[in-house]
């Protein structure tokens, strides 16, 4: 995809205007992606379709069996030694349950990582096409993107869609010049800077338990820790979240992986009396 | 009330042989007729709300015609309702007339047992709509001298109902000479509730006691009388040795075992700390931990961190103050001050009433000391760094 806008490469859609004379595009020529080109910003839009009528009625009332509920805990906090992200791994679709293995830390380069809460469709998409821009934008000025930039472009993708019917809450996560960076970004266009956010439908358990654990100057195994009980009660309390914590710490030099864990084992480290 | 029952006094209003009474308004005598609990010859007697005020709403209570006044600017909305609903036998009046102001309840209320009995602790806040109605509520009722009810919904249901709860277990202590358990108090609560299943009743409550081995004849229990919620003593006397001595066996037990925790807490002599949930749609349950609230997720994820059984008392109250700051802390519709109360085998207390402000500041300070360390060893580090 960067590598396509950078060289220069013509298009089919272009190529056939040349050849056949005016006229009608073919839907199938028309943009069939955002993209933020420098002269003229493209936004595409389904043919015909009002996007948000269409969500709406998908639901119960209209016959429709699955529901398009979105259940996750997500969690993300600065300290002193960086940022700590952790996710839980569990997709739903409604009462059904799709996927107890997601991965939603999308990992968008070596020092920038966003996760998805939502819908899972509208969260890859547009969290990948924020990975190419950001690609885009390290080709064009042999700098690597701010966290401030990253997190403004994925919000301004959002505007240009808002009221389309578009689920995601992410946070984007990284370090550059001015040091750890947390931004939280919304499908209304909201986007705040904290040092700590918790989304998803367990967030209210996770922030619990952030809330009171949270300190300033934390080693990095505590803040670890810290991560993991944060997810682990949350999907303990919370139907739809589950599956594995999937954890990572940006730090100066990038991020690491730090742990994949399932919950079921970790609950009952930290419970024993409770079961 | 209790006392007019036990003495047979005849009440104007009660005495069914007079149904003929042209006292008061129509609508009003209606209602009066029916009062909960009144006939003092057989022990329940149930409350069946009268079935046409069932379908209205509780503004219309005792007064004679507001749905004229109002019916104008909703002649809109009444259409839709009725096309849009089921055909439901409570909601199938002509006129569904909209309550006066959105009821909204926001609270966060907890409640646990642990070795020294049970803890209930929630928030002082009283919200309506979006406005923080007043910032010093009571949320935590005393019932008697040795159980207390987290209350959490309408307040002025939770109110009511809590005095009726009352009146009818002083009943049944004075004629059995010895208290109603915990189980029984919340079948009744329960069963009270029940007739105004799918109306807009809103109680959830937490029923806390502890039930204990009581001597008959002992009627001079200190709550036991006192109904109105401000005449709640608070004291300042802390029970050092919360363990109870019939617990000890338990707690000894539990040691040896180690591990086998739930066998070890079954009450023995069916005495010790007990706990239900109540709710008006119907819900009763047992358990050992409870948060119920807007603010409750908050909270109960602290709580499942923390809650042990062998939690000492000062430890139990530390970790409720914590979790009703956190959700404080994150909840809009709870906040202001913390109540907590302990009930143990002597009865409850009230630890007196703290404000959450202090918390927020000291906590705050606590962060600043931590950043303020932090920069200091750097800029030791960077000093070394310098010279080195």
């Amino acid at each position: 995809m960067a590598l396509l806008d950078v060289s220069g490469f013509s298009r089919y859609s272009e190529l056939r205007g040349q050849i056949l004379p005016a006229g009608r595009t073919h839907p199938v020529d028309r943009t069939n992606h955002y993209s933020f080109g420098t002269k003229t910003p493209e936004l595409a839009l389904p043919l015909g379709v009002d996007p948000s009528a269409f969500l709406k009625s998908c639901n119960q009332e209209a016959g429709v069996s699955i529901d398009l509920n979105h259940g996750t805990t997500t969690l993300a906090f600065k300290f002193q030694h960086g940022v700590i992200v952790a996710v839980d791994s569990r997709a739903s679709a409604g009462r059904y349950l799709a996927s107890n293995d997601v991965n939603k830390v999308i990992e968008i380069n070596p020092y920038l990582l966003g996760t998805m809460s939502g819908s899972a469709a509208d969260c890859q998409y547009w969290e990948r096409l924020l990975a190419k821009e950001c690609r885009l934008y390290r080709l064009r000025n042999k700098n690597r993107i701010s966290v401030a930039a990253a997190s403004k472009l994925l919000s301004n993708m959002m505007l240009g869609y808002r009221g389309m019917g578009l689920s995601m809450g992410s946070m984007i996560c990284g370090w550059d010049k001015e040091g750890p960076g947390l931004y939280y970004v919304d499908d209304n266009g909201t986007r705040l800077s904290a040092s700590m956010f918790s989304t998803g439908c367990g967030s209210m358990y996770a922030y619990g338990i952030i809330d009171s654990g949270y300190k300033e100057d934390m080693t990095v195994e505590e803040a670890y820790e810290l991560g993991r009980r944060g997810i682990t009660h949350a999907t303990h309390r919370d139907a739809y979240s589950g599956g594995v914590v999937n954890m990572y710490h940006m730090r100066e030099d990038g991020w690491i992986k730090v742990c994949k864990e399932d919950v079921s084992e970790l609950i009952h480290r930290y419970r024993k009396g409770m079961f | 009330m209790a006392l007019q029952d036990i003495c047979d006094f005849q009440d104007i209003f009660l005495d069914r042989g007079t149904s003929s009474l042209p006292f008061g308004k129509k609508t009003g005598f209606n209602y009066m007729r029916g009062l909960p609990f009144s006939n003092s010859t057989s022990l329940f007697n149930f409350y069946i709300p009268v079935a046409e005020y069932l379908d209205k709403s509780p503004l219309e209570f005792g007064q004679i015609s507001p749905i004229q006044s109002a019916s104008t600017p909703l002649s809109q909305d009444v259409t839709l309702p009725s096309l849009s609903l089921p055909e439901n036998p409570l909601l199938s009046s002509p006129q569904p007339v909209s309550l006066p102001f959105p009821i909204s309840h926001g609270t966060t209320t907890l409640a646990f047992i642990f070795q020294g009995g049970v803890l209930a602790a929630a928030d002082t806040r009283s919200s309506c709509a979006g406005y923080v109605e007043g910032p010093a509520a009571q949320k935590i009722l005393p019932i008697h001298s040795h159980m207390v009810s987290t209350t959490s919904g309408t307040s002025a249901d939770c109110a009511l109902w809590k005095r009726i709860l009352s009146r009818e277990l002083r009943l049944y202590q004075l004629r059995h000479g010895r208290r109603l358990s915990t189980s029984g108090a919340a079948k009744l609560l329960s069963h009270m509730l029940h007739p105004f299943k799918g109306t807009e009743l809103c109680v959830a409550a937490i029923m806390c006691g502890w039930d204990g081995g009581e001597v008959h004849g002992h009627l001079d229990d200190t709550g036991g009388t006192k109904t109105d919620p401000g005449g709640c003593t608070e004291t300042t006397k802390e029970i050092d040795k919360s363990v109870d001595p019939s617990l000890e066996k338990t707690q000894s037990s539990f040691s040896s075992v180690g591990g086998q925790q739930p066998l070890a807490r079954e009450k023995r002599n069916g005495s010790g700390p007990c706990m239900f949930y109540v709710c008006s749609d119907g819900t009763r349950l047992q358990g050992n931990l409870f948060s119920v609230g807007s603010g409750s997720p908050y909270a109960i994820s602290v709580l499942d961190q923390g809650v042990k059984w062998e939690l000492t008392l000062d430890e139990a109250t530390s970790i409720a103050r914590e979790a009703v700051y956190r959700a404080t802390h994150r909840d809009a519709y709870s906040g202001n001050h913390v109540d907590i109360y302990h009930i143990s085998s002597k009865g409850w207390i009230r630890r007196s009433r703290e404000d959450l402000k202090e918390e927020y500041y000291r906590e705050k300070e606590r962060r600043e000391r931590g950043i303020r360390q932090i920069m200091t060893l750097s800029e030791e580090n960077m000093k070394q760094t310098k010279m080195a």
